[in-house]
């Protein structure tokens, strides 16, 4: 069955070359909900009771003498659960987003298919292999922007992240002349430092943390939106997903610390994941993009979880894991809802926008609460996420990294309210614009139900990633349904819920008790001024945050991206001082020639 | 629990709800009169907050502008509610027990984001800019107030507010928080971020009534203007009572028979001193400006909160 799945994707796959859009997203759409079925029959395994299909759990591909090993483990059954629901949603979005069918869906396809096999493989072959058809197909779909710095940009950090990845896998199989994952554990000494070391950067990389981070800005600015979505909703999972493999399942933490007992390396980990979060979100306040606002959004919620990882308590590792998988959902409907609005309007930037929330009610509501999702509103899902890894860092009395997340969490608010200040509220600039067609709403709105479901239910996420946290020998927080409960407080989202719904009476009668009457807004939007002197050059959302920015930026000067130019240009530098040795004279050549030969003379009497 | 248990929690609860609004409107009305003395004028009485709310409430016209400017009235007043609920008052738990400090971080900012919303979806610039003047003074108070926050929470060793009030009442005052050094400093912090969560001069500035027309609330009138008063007078003992179990041992001084009403009165004392400090810089200072604002808290108070917490680590550490 398993092989028929993945053959089924492949295949797909190479019929969306051929036929036209529509067709093309509906196959792409019912072609990727095989998986899901996959991962309902497994959940059997993992002490769930649902529907069994029969699917195997283990399948041993063998090609020209080389095997590859898949199979699903509890780690990566979860990570799946999180990102493979947004790919079949996503085709419904897309099936009115695109015009015609110019290359989108093979690519999208050939995406989903490698990041079902990154999650499938037990041996590094199967790893690497998955891991280097995904960079390969997003590569494409990044090059359908035609933005020569996203297309640079994400080719040199995409070859960097497989380098890295591909060297710590190298000394990992020189250790141990085993391909398969699960022997990793033997390793220690020198080597598996710098494998582990070299690994985590590698994945570093796609989780886009903060040193590492240059190319999304790019990348998720100039992209088609579907693609986004699924990049910072389900792709840079991935690399959080390799992190815990080799980290926790993989017991990479003991390797560094065996290797060098004094250096905590993990909380190196979680400084750069909290300075990532905070920096990225002040980065964020100041976007007047809106993809660039998300994108720089994106990284600081993404750093939350790097810091679950490095403060790696039990306690941090659940809100990590939490974390990552509401930011699938929440990020991917945002990324969503800024399509459909430029999908309408054609328009990405915040001051040009406005007043869209009263034609686009439906978008409006599905952003608003992704956006309560993302600024950790106790009402969503997001809280529990965020307040699990509060809670770490106080446990662990981590008195740098706390500060640095809660003023994060409160700078989210900021750039919150850009979004919904500038693109649905303040004046109206498009009286004409429609409601997005049904299928972006309806993909929008099915997205947005794991956030609700997991306010309600709290304990059932926490028993979801029960399997995966103890195949990696980390027990599991004590809750209830409703309830969490640590060693510092108890978080009961019911009580809220309940209590919330309780004190809206009161404000429900006070507002039911009089009658009111609508009027527009034309009349106030210019403060008393005639509407003949309004000049629409000017918007109350252009520049919004301009008191904070003279104070914040000039701290953020010059920033990441200007050392990585100077690195790029320095080995632009290096590059053509080594092609000055064409100097194009054969005499010259001849000595180069002479030089290599005695050169091997030398070394051969030296031998 | 059972049938019984339930009814009186929420007949508790629906008392300091009630209480709380009660006592929020007359702390208005006594800030309105102090002021008025300092500026050596009359002022109006103690008992005029109550009979605005009672007018706009009762008003015959209120002009909306769509769903989304009513979710200013429905969030803010169920917003603050719910907060509220979720802080020890005067040595009772109320529902603080189900939730911890962060929780009411994030409660606080319900009725915040609903109040902007309102404001933004009213179309008026002045309202936008009073919501982003709101929203960059919250950046800027939660600073210093997080840290002082964290420095309480790795001391006591826990985040729970209900936690926080019982070990601070252990031996009465003697316990209380305000007593050790390093939370004096932090007290002082903390103290500085509520007149700005107060929105209180020299940190009025997202109002600032000369120079925005009031801000946020611009377009508001009726009775959604009347539901923003309650929101004020709701957060005003919210905020203060969030100070008062962080420092002052949430007023808890008695223990066994009448303590109940002993600490309620000693509560009530204690954030009505604090609203008059308040209200006394107030009337004292003029307004910063939103950048000075922001410079003063991330700076000064920052630092004098970053040394209360290195303080308190030293001490939790040895």
């Amino acid at each position: 069955m398993l092989d028929i799945i993945f053959a089924e994707l492949i295949i797909a796959a190479i019929i969306t070359f051929f036929v036209g859009k529509k067709i093309a997203s509906i196959i792409a759409g019912f072609i990727s909900i095989l998986p899901l079925f996959a991962l309902i029959d497994w959940a059997n395994n993992f002490g769930f009771k649902t529907i069994s299909f029969g699917i195997e759990r283990q399948m041993n591909i063998s090609v020209a003498g080389i095997t590859l090993h898949l199979g699903i483990t509890p780690l990566s059954w979860f990570f799946a659960l999180m990102i493979l629901p947004l790919f079949p949603l996503i085709m419904l979005y897309s099936y009115s987003f695109f015009k015609e069918n110019d290359g989108f869906y093979p690519f999208m396809l050939f995406a989903f298919a490698s990041t079902f096999g990154i999650l499938l493989s037990k041996d590094m072959l199967s790893l690497f292999l998955f891991w280097e058809i995904m960079s390969w197909s997003s590569f494409l779909l990044v090059y359908r922007s035609r933005d020569k710095e996203a297309i640079i940009s994400y080719l040199i950090f995409s070859v960097f992240s497989a380098f890295a990845i591909l060297f710590g896998l190298m000394i990992l199989w020189h250790e141990n002349f085993s391909l398969l994952l699960s022997d990793i554990g033997r390793i220690n000494g020198i080597y598996g430092f710098i494998a582990i070391a070299s690994l985590i950067i590698g994945f570093s990389v796609k989780s886009v943390l903060m040193p590492l981070h240059a190319w999304a800005p790019f990348v998720y600015s100039k992209s088609d939106e579907p693609f986004v979505a699924f990049l910072s909703g389900g792709l840079s999972k991935l690399g959080y997903y390799g992190m815990f493999l080799f980290l926790f399942t993989l017991n990479g933490v003991k390797i560094l610390q065996n290797y060098t007992p004094n250096v905590a390396w993990n909380y190196l980990l979680a400084v750069v994941g909290s300075l990532s979060a905070f920096v990225a979100t002040m980065l964020a306040i100041m976007q007047d993009d809106l993809r660039k606002l998300l994108a720089y959004s994106s990284i600081g919620q993404l750093g939350y979880i790097a810091i679950g990882f490095g403060i790696g308590t039990p306690l941090a590792i659940t809100g990590a894991l939490f974390q990552a998988f509401n930011h699938a959902f929440f990020k991917a409907v945002l990324f969503l809802a800024a399509g459909a609005v430029a999908y309408r309007t054609g328009k990405w930037k915040i001051s040009e926008l406005g007043g869209l929330a009263y034609r686009m009610p439906l978008t409006f509501l599905a952003a608003l609460f992704a956006i309560f999702a993302l600024a950790a509103i106790p009402i969503t899902s997001g809280f529990a996420a965020k307040w699990l890894l509060y809670e770490a860092a106080i446990q662990q009395k981590y008195v740098f990294i706390a500060p640095l997340m809660l003023i994060a969490g409160v700078g989210a608010f900021l750039y919150s309210f850009r979004i919904l200040y500038g693109v649905f509220l303040g004046e109206n600039r498009y009286p004409d614009v429609k409601e997005a067609p049904k299928s972006m709403i309806a993909a929008m709105f099915i997205l947005m139900l794991p956030l609700i479901i997991f306010v309600v239910f709290p304990g059932y996420m926490l028993d979801l990633m029960k399997p995966a946290l103890s195949n990696s020998g980390i027990e599991s927080i004590a809750h209830t349904k409703f309830a969490i409960e640590t060693s510092l407080a108890k978080y009961n989202s019911m009580a809220v819920l309940i209590t919330l719904i309780a004190a809206m009476v009161p404000a429900f009668i006070i507002y039911k008790a009089r009658k009111h009457r609508i009027t527009s807004f034309e009349d106030n939007y210019l403060a008393g001024e005639p509407y003949e002197f309004h000049n629409p050059s000017m918007h109350a959302a252009h520049n919004f945050y301009k008191p904070l920015k003279g104070v914040v930026l000039p701290y953020f000067e010059p920033g990441a991206t200007y050392y990585f130019e100077k690195i790029y240009k320095g080995i632009g530098i290096l590059s053509n001082g080594i092609r000055r040795i064409y100097t194009g004279f054969v005499q010259d050549y001849a000595i180069y020639v002479v030089i290599f030969l005695l050169a091997v003379m030398g070394w051969l009497i030296w031998m | 629990m059972d049938v019984m248990g339930i009814a009186i929690k929420v007949a508790l609860l629906t008392a300091y709800a009630v209480i709380g609004t009660c006592v929020g409107l007359l702390f208005m009305g006594i800030g309105r009169k102090i002021i008025a003395r300092v500026h050596n004028r009359v002022g109006p009485p103690f008992y005029q907050n109550f009979i605005d709310v009672a007018k706009l409430l009762s008003k015959k016209t209120n002009i909306s502008h769509g769903w989304i400017f009513d979710l200013a009235l429905l969030f803010s007043i169920s917003g603050i509610l719910l907060t509220l609920l979720f802080l020890p008052i005067g040595g009772v738990q109320l529902l603080s027990m189900e939730g911890d400090a962060f929780l009411v971080l994030y409660l606080l900012a319900i009725p915040a984001l609903g109040f902007a919303l309102g404001a933004g979806a009213s179309g008026n610039p002045n309202a936008g800019v009073g919501v982003m003047r709101a929203l960059v003074m919250m950046l800027s108070y939660e600073l210093p107030f997080i840290i002082t926050l964290i420095a309480l929470m790795i001391y006591y060793d826990t985040t729970s507010l209900a936690t926080i009030v019982r070990m601070q009442s252990i031996n009465g005052v003697k316990s209380w928080a305000i007593t050790m050094p390093p939370f004096m400093l932090a007290a002082f912090a903390a103290d500085m971020a509520l007149q700005g969560m107060l929105m209180e001069q020299p940190f009025d500035i997202p109002v600032a009534p000369h120079e925005i027309a009031s801000g946020p609330m611009v377009e508001f009138g009726g009775k959604y203007l009347g539901s923003l008063m309650l929101y004020k007078a709701i957060a005003l003992v919210a905020e203060t009572t969030l100070f008062v179990d962080l420092f002052l041992g949430g007023g808890v001084v008695a223990h066994g028979n009448f303590a109940f009403v002993i600490n309620f009165i000693v509560w009530l004392a204690l954030i009505f001193l604090l609203f008059i400090l308040s209200i006394l810089i107030a009337a004292s200072f003029p307004r910063f400006r939103i950048e000075q604002a922001f410079g003063f808290y991330w700076k000064y108070e920052a630092i004098i909160a970053a040394i209360s917490l290195i303080w308190v680590y030293i001490l939790v550490i040895k």
